[in-house]
């Protein structure tokens, strides 16, 4: 009774691990399915959510904020699913979108460059050095992405409880690795845990909802109680309060609900 | 039959779980009670060797020669100890020098943020915010280390076969994959990787040997072939390759000796 969320660079066997774990756990595996749950839900073509997710934000998103409205919709859409347990998701960023949930198990899969350059070769029928040049570019956006979006680096394992390095080690020893980790107690969901999976629901969808016309807008969700932060005053923070006001009574599970103007979000805020 | 290489970014945990790992397979432990053997073998005080291994890079002539041959004396008596093979080491940089050995499983071991903190700063209780920052400071200060000193960045989990993060998964537990991983077939030692790990046993023992007299030497042994190049004047690059040549082929293993004196800038380039 685990989520296992699988971090991965391109041809770094990641997807091959996540499905023969999902298979030996009998966990579902999902990956682009969260883009699918999100462009249904609000409405958006899935070629930009592709976009949100895999560019980094460039001058003009840094000011129009699109990406950040964009990746509210997609963390509310795996939180949701997150929500149901027994899941493994190998799609992107997966252990940032699902921070702060104490029985996920964040795994990162790293292969060594020559091996993928290898793969992207035989698989796209291009030379070496395209190859390379390929693989180093998508490693550095997806860098840039992270940076930008989180301020993190994907590269640092100390975001990941296990890195397995697939060289000399197999994908079948890092498939028994994940497998044998999902089961220890500290992975397992309790009603405390679930509670809080609950919360992040809330809050993610809190935000998808307003994302798109307040941008600065953080949301923190206990035990129902949502708390929203934001930087705006004056006209936009008597909107907003009437927003949350109406949001709170249309989503289940709201007790009660707060703007907080002008204050530091808590580093668990959405 | 194999080797395995402990490396952390917290000395405490990476000894505890080295010791306790070792316990559990019936290994040897090697740590840095090695150094005292250093320091008698080569007459340097055991402070120094310490101060080597903590210290950042100096740019400093003397401070940065001294530095490098303690490091080079560890490494040789380190990696002669390793042939011996059944052993866990740590605390050594042995992950930075012993690269390419297929029987010798490479593992990172990352503290708890909190308590790694606090084993930075000295301090018990850390406030929250100054937990990252005195972890990011430590970090740059080791990638600095390594990547001065070995060429390689020690917080790339690409550098290890398995990485662990001790924030959710147990100390009991990392031992018990480090136990299982190093069980596997391909971590058993091979006619080749015993060769690979001679000759860095003897290339390092040259170099160490070397390096008081010519700081830049550079060594490689290819089974009981040594070659070593440094850089002379055309004046005394006959002297030169002769007075090598002299100091090593006594030398237990060194069956043939081959010294490439390339052209340098200046006379006193040694």
């Amino acid at each position: 009774m685990a989520i296992i969320t699988i971090s991965r660079g391109s041809y770094s066997k990641g997807k091959e691990v996540a499905e023969k774990v999902a298979a030996r756990l009998g966990y579902e595996c999902i990956s682009r399915e969260v883009l699918l749950d999100a462009s249904d839900r609000f409405n958006i073509p899935e070629v930009r959510l592709i976009r949100a997710i895999h560019d980094a934000p460039s001058i003009l998103d840094r000011f129009s904020h699109g990406k950040q409205a964009f990746m509210a919709y997609i963390r509310y859409a795996l939180a949701c699913r997150a929500q149901k347990d027994n899941l493994v998701y190998h799609g992107l960023a997966g252990h940032l979108l699902l921070m702060g949930i104490p029985h996920v198990l964040k795994v990162r899969v790293i292969a060594n460059l020559g091996d993928r350059v290898k793969s992207e070769m035989s698989r796209e029928k291009i030379s070496e050095e395209e190859a390379r040049s390929l693989i180093l570019r998508d490693d550095q956006e997806r860098r840039k992405w992270t940076r930008s979006l989180y301020g993190l680096d994907p590269w640092d394992s100390a975001l990941y409880d296990l890195v397995l390095h697939i060289h000399k080690l197999t994908v079948d020893d890092a498939v028994a690795f994940i497998c044998e980790a999902a089961k220890l107690k500290q992975f397992e969901s309790t009603p405390e845990t679930r509670r809080k999976m609950d919360d992040l629901v809330t809050a993610c969808e809190v935000k998808a909802l307003l994302a798109d016309e307040y941008v600065d807008v953080r949301v923190a969700c206990e035990f129902g109680n949502v708390l929203i932060y934001t930087k705006s005053g004056g006209r936009l923070q008597h909107k907003l309060q009437e927003s949350a006001r109406k949001l709170g009574r249309e989503i289940k599970g709201i007790h009660h609900v707060e703007v907080h103007p002008g204050v530091p979000a808590p580093a668990q805020a959405v | 039959m194999s080797i395995i290489i402990i490396s952390s970014d917290s000395y405490e945990k990476g000894e505890e779980i080295a010791h306790n790992a070792a316990r559990a397979l019936n290994y040897a432990c090697l740590d840095r009670e090695l150094l005292a053997v250093v320091a008698a073998r080569y007459g340097i005080p055991q402070d120094r060797l310490e101060w080597a291994l903590e210290s950042s890079p100096s740019s400093w002539g003397r401070s940065a020669r001294l530095q490098d041959r303690c490091l080079a004396y560890m490494q040789s008596t380190t990696l002669g100890e390793l042939l011996k093979d059944n052993t866990v080491c740590h605390g050594l940089a042995a992950h930075l020098y012993v690269v390419g050995i297929s029987h010798a499983l490479r593992v990172r071991i990352l503290a708890e943020p909190v308590e790694l903190a606090g084993e930075i700063s000295g301090q018990v209780d850390v406030p929250s915010e100054r937990v990252s920052k005195l972890i990011d400071r430590q970090r740059k200060l080791r990638q600095h280390w390594s990547l001065t000193h070995y060429q390689l960045d020690e917080t790339d989990p690409s550098q290890y076969d398995l990485v662990i993060s001790l924030s959710q998964i147990h100390k009991d537990e990392a031992i018990k994959i480090i136990a299982q991983t190093v069980g596997y077939r391909r971590f058993a030692p091979m006619t080749y990787s015993l060769r690979c790990i001679k000759d860095a046993e003897l290339a390092s023992r040259v170099r160490a040997a070397l390096l008081e007299t010519f700081p830049k030497v550079k060594v490689r042994a290819e089974g009981g072939t040594v070659i070593v190049e440094t850089k002379g004047t055309r004046r005394n690059k006959l002297k030169k390759a002769a007075a090598i040549k002299e100091q090593v082929q006594n030398m237990e293993g060194a069956d043939y000796v081959e010294v490439h004196v390339k052209n340098g800038l200046f006379r006193k380039t040694p």
